[in-house]
């Protein structure tokens, strides 16, 4: 394995790709009990399109969430009881663009790891599970539906984008789930679940090598290829609409809001457009930004209200929201603030100490162990080795995040969605 | 190590001396019996000591100060320890090393943590009206926003109506009438009460040596005139009877709630047993209540029960199709009649003590986790050391968890169910 160190962050990644082609990273951890490994595929929810052994998939919406579900069976065994009789906390999630398997513990590491490892790689998927599981899913979405922090999000992505499938909420509908069969899954679980499409994270502990080779012995050596994932998205920067407002059994309205950005690639490039979009956040409407302090003192945004740059395979955005009794004053606001800020630019004092303070916060999130597995995962998945950040940190100049305030920050490109209380009843 | 030093009477600082993270945490809270006439006042009062010091008289000049100290930060801290509620603030910041170089941390955050606490903004002797009553407004809004997640809210109704006469039916933050009564002065005056009278804890987690911690804040609790109160010390549950509620919304998915008391409390020698039988009943995947009532009569899609071992009482909370009710209400107090019957596997019993054993050997491993446990710990009036506590873990049986499950009363219980009101 090859090690780096990185001494800004008194850490150190040793990395290698095994002969079936997965990447194995391992972050030593010396002196904690706790360790964690994170076992994770580059297929999430927006992947519903892909060619396999020359046949082309159109899967339904919600797939990648039901099989995730469904991993955790094999023939025979009860992996969760395994896992917990070894007092190892398991526990999956799947985002739009990936989905991890993971688990944390104290003893048996290596027994814990060779059953993560050996339940992710094996399809199994009984009709009548398959089944069962529809029931549970849709217990999952009418949970979904009656939270308002989800619908707000989910109304949201569908008046941002045009066709992309951000659109769809990451659980898929009803009906849609109604579509799944268990010769589907078997084809999603071999085009993504393949080795060369998955990265394995641990931090913690341990010999680095011991991983690599238990993974090895694990998975094979063989390796194949995995699906090509088709992205049919024809987005414009133009949202699909301006504004969309729901009814819901809430206190007080809410909102969230979006500036569509474009997607922004790979590698060291990825990093930066992502640490201008942060820095463009942090600028315009973070909490040392004279338009939170305004907008604050005024009442239209409260403790609640945060927002930041974020990114899916194939999408990107400007993204703010919170409780408000006026979201849509509050999104003028933002609007026109971006406009002055476009032209005066960011003084150099401002633009270090918002630096400082960014890198800082992510110094700090370097010990939480589910931070780092969960970054270190997700920005290899657009190759970027997490701990370079410093340096994407140190290329980024205030004229750079001027121009994107500029290029970004437009009423073209501004979507929100509110959330009201239901009207009471007449009596 | 814990290292628990007195800096002066009322006054403790426990430290963890540690250089394992990146980061170092710091807590102080003041101590205050949970009660209907000030919770609000203690819930309150933070978020206002947040808005500006004598220095830093607005929230934008405090996150300046934030950001130039790496993006260190300040949040209030409102917990409820049984019949304590505590009012403070909580603050991390990154360990100097990682600054750049000649840039200190530790030191300016401590001045600025000890500028928060004692050195507000004042006008007119009280705090800035504007503040006072924007935070209010806050404040009614978080809890009213209680609403907005409806597990929080069932789980709330349901230890209301349980504990009529015990201060745990109390709301943590208090109740919107009570906010709205507060007034800048009457804070004001509650502020310099606290200052006078409360027990203080301050927990340090970090590389710096105790005393550098200590001798900072010492300096300036010297300045005030203190007459410390010392606190009750904590009470089991003393609620009335038991109580069965219906209640209608316009919601997808039901929620049923159940309550149950048990005199074990965490200062009872059968504690671990009791923990013990919270994780085997209700206490994540491998729990009887998930294992039976999810996964085999697919009843539900979220169930579990906790445990609040400061009081003696033991919750269920499970999101249900609605028209299940009777059946999930019959199966979960069935599971509790199998606990009671020692019907326990061995596997059932190593998954809940590993499960316990491994979050007892994983707090050492983050400065929140730390501060966490000890401050409950110490305000709980029990000194155990994690270690200690997992041994008695260890060491339970099947026997000993039957016999915990056959103390558990089944009190009350309050449902959330569908259709317009």
């Amino acid at each position: 394995m090859t090690r780096k160190y990185y001494p800004s962050l008194a850490a150190e990644v040793f990395t290698c790709r095994t002969s079936c082609g997965l990447t194995v990273k391992v972050v030593p951890q010396p002196g904690f009990t706790r360790k964690m490994a994170y076992f994770v595929t580059d297929f999430g929810s927006v992947h519903t399109d892909f060619q396999l052994d020359g046949q082309e998939y159109h899967v339904p919406a919600g797939i990648a969430h039901f099989l995730e579900h469904k991993m955790f069976e094999l023939p025979g065994r009860d992996v969760t009881a395994e896992f917990a009789a070894r007092g190892a906390n398991v526990n999956a999630f799947t985002s739009y663009d990936m989905t991890a398997y993971y688990f944390s513990c104290v003893e048996n590491f290596w027994e814990n790891l060779k059953l993560l490892l050996e339940f992710v790689s094996t399809p199994y998927f009984p009709e009548e599970s398959v089944q069962r599981e529809m029931g549970i899913i849709d217990q999952e979405i009418g949970m979904h539906e009656d939270t308002p922090d989800t619908r707000v999000f989910e109304d949201l992505m569908k008046i941002v984008y045009n066709n992309h499938p951000v659109r769809v909420p990451i659980l898929g509908s009803r009906e849609s789930l109604r579509q799944i069969t268990p010769s589907l899954l078997e084809s999603c679980h071999r085009a993504f679940y393949t080795p060369s499409n998955m990265i394995l994270c641990v931090v913690g502990d341990v010999e680095p090598e011991k991983v690599a080779e238990l993974a090895e012995t694990v998975l094979g050596t063989e390796e194949r290829p995995a699906g090509k994932k088709l992205r049919p998205w024809q987005e414009k920067m133009q949202v699909e609409a301006p504004q969309c407002t729901g009814k819901m059994e809430v206190a007080m309205p809410m909102f969230q809001m979006a500036f569509k950005s474009e997607p922004v690639g790979t590698g060291m490039e990825a990093m930066k457009a992502e640490v201008i979009g942060d820095l463009a956040a942090e600028a315009l409407f973070g909490e040392s930004s004279p338009l939170y302090l305004e907008l604050y003192e005024k009442g239209l945004i409260d403790a609640s209200f945060g927002g930041g740059f974020e990114t899916v395979d194939g999408c990107a955005m400007l993204t703010c929201g919170g409780d408000s009794e006026d979201g849509q004053a509050v999104c003028s606001a933002i609007l026109s603030r971006g406009a002055e800020l476009a032209q005066e630019g960011i003084s150099e004092a401002d633009f270090l100490r918002m630096k400082r303070s960014a890198m800082g916060r992510r110094i700090r999130d370097l010990d939480s162990f589910d931070s780092t597995c969960f970054r270190i995962c997700a920005y290899h998945f657009s190759d970027f080795e997490y701990f370079d950040f410093p340096a994407a940190y140190a290329e980024v100049t205030q004229e750079q995040v001027q121009e994107y305030l500029k290029q970004v920050v437009t009423k073209e490109r501004c979507a929100l969605s509110v959330i009201e209380p239901k009207e009471e009843k007449e009596k | 190590m814990i290292e628990t030093k007195e800096l002066m009477p009322g006054v403790r600082l426990h430290s963890f001396r540690d250089t394992r993270f990146k980061h170092g945490a710091l807590s102080i809270q003041f101590v205050r019996p949970m009660a209907k006439e000030e919770a609000a006042l203690n819930a309150l009062l933070p978020a206002v000591l947040l808005r500006g010091t004598r220095d830093y008289p607005d929230l934008r000049a405090i996150t300046l100060r934030l950001d130039d100290l790496y993006g260190a930060s300040v949040s209030a801290l409102v917990r409820r320890i049984g019949d304590y509620q505590t009012t403070g603030l909580y603050t991390t910041f990154i360990e100097d090393k990682f600054a750049m170089a000649g840039d200190e941390i530790l030191k300016p955050m401590l001045e600025f943590l000890g500028q928060m606490i004692f050195c507000p903004l004042i006008t007119d002797g009280a705090f800035p009206v504007d503040y006072v009553e924007s935070e209010k407004k806050n404040l009614v809004s978080t809890i009213e926003s209680e609403i907005n997640d409806k597990r929080v809210y069932a789980s709330g109704k349901l230890l209301k109506n349980m504990c009529q006469g015990d201060s745990f039916g109390l709301p943590r933050l208090g109740e919107t009438e009570d906010v709205e009564r507060i007034t800048a002065q009457a804070l004001y005056s509650h502020y310099e009460k606290i200052l006078r009278e409360s027990p203080v804890e301050l927990f340090y987690v970090g590389s710096a040596d105790a005393d550098v911690v200590g001798n900072l804040l010492k300096q300036e609790l010297q300045k005030l005139c203190r007459q410390v109160q010392p606190l009750q010390p904590q009470t089991a549950f003393s609620g009335q009877e038991g109580s069965h509620e219906t209640e209608k919304m316009d919601i997808a998915q039901a929620k049923l709630c159940m309550g149950f008391v048990t005199p074990i409390t965490n200062r009872d020698p059968d504690f671990p047993a009791m923990q013990v039988l919270n994780t085997v009943f209700g206490g994540g995947m491998t729990s009887k209540l998930f294992e039976n009532v999810r996964e085999r009569m697919s009843l539900c899609y979220s169930i579990y029960s906790g445990y609040y071992g400061v009081k003696g009482i033991m919750t269920v909370s499970a999101g249900i199709d609605e028209a299940k009710e009777e059946q999930t209400r019959a199966e979960i107090l069935a599971q509790l009649e199998a606990c009671r019957a020692g019907d326990i596997s061995e596997e059932e019993l190593t998954a809940a003590k590993e499960a316990l054993l491994a979050s007892l050997a994983t707090i050492h491993d983050s400065p929140s986790a730390i501060e966490s446990y000890y401050a409950t710990a110490a305000l709980s009036g029990i000194a155990f050391q994690p270690d200690a506590y997992a041994a008695g873990v260890a060491a339970v049986t099947v026997a000993d968890v039957a016999a915990a499950a056959q103390k558990v009363r089944y009190h009350s219980s309050f449902f959330l169910k569908g259709g317009s009101q």
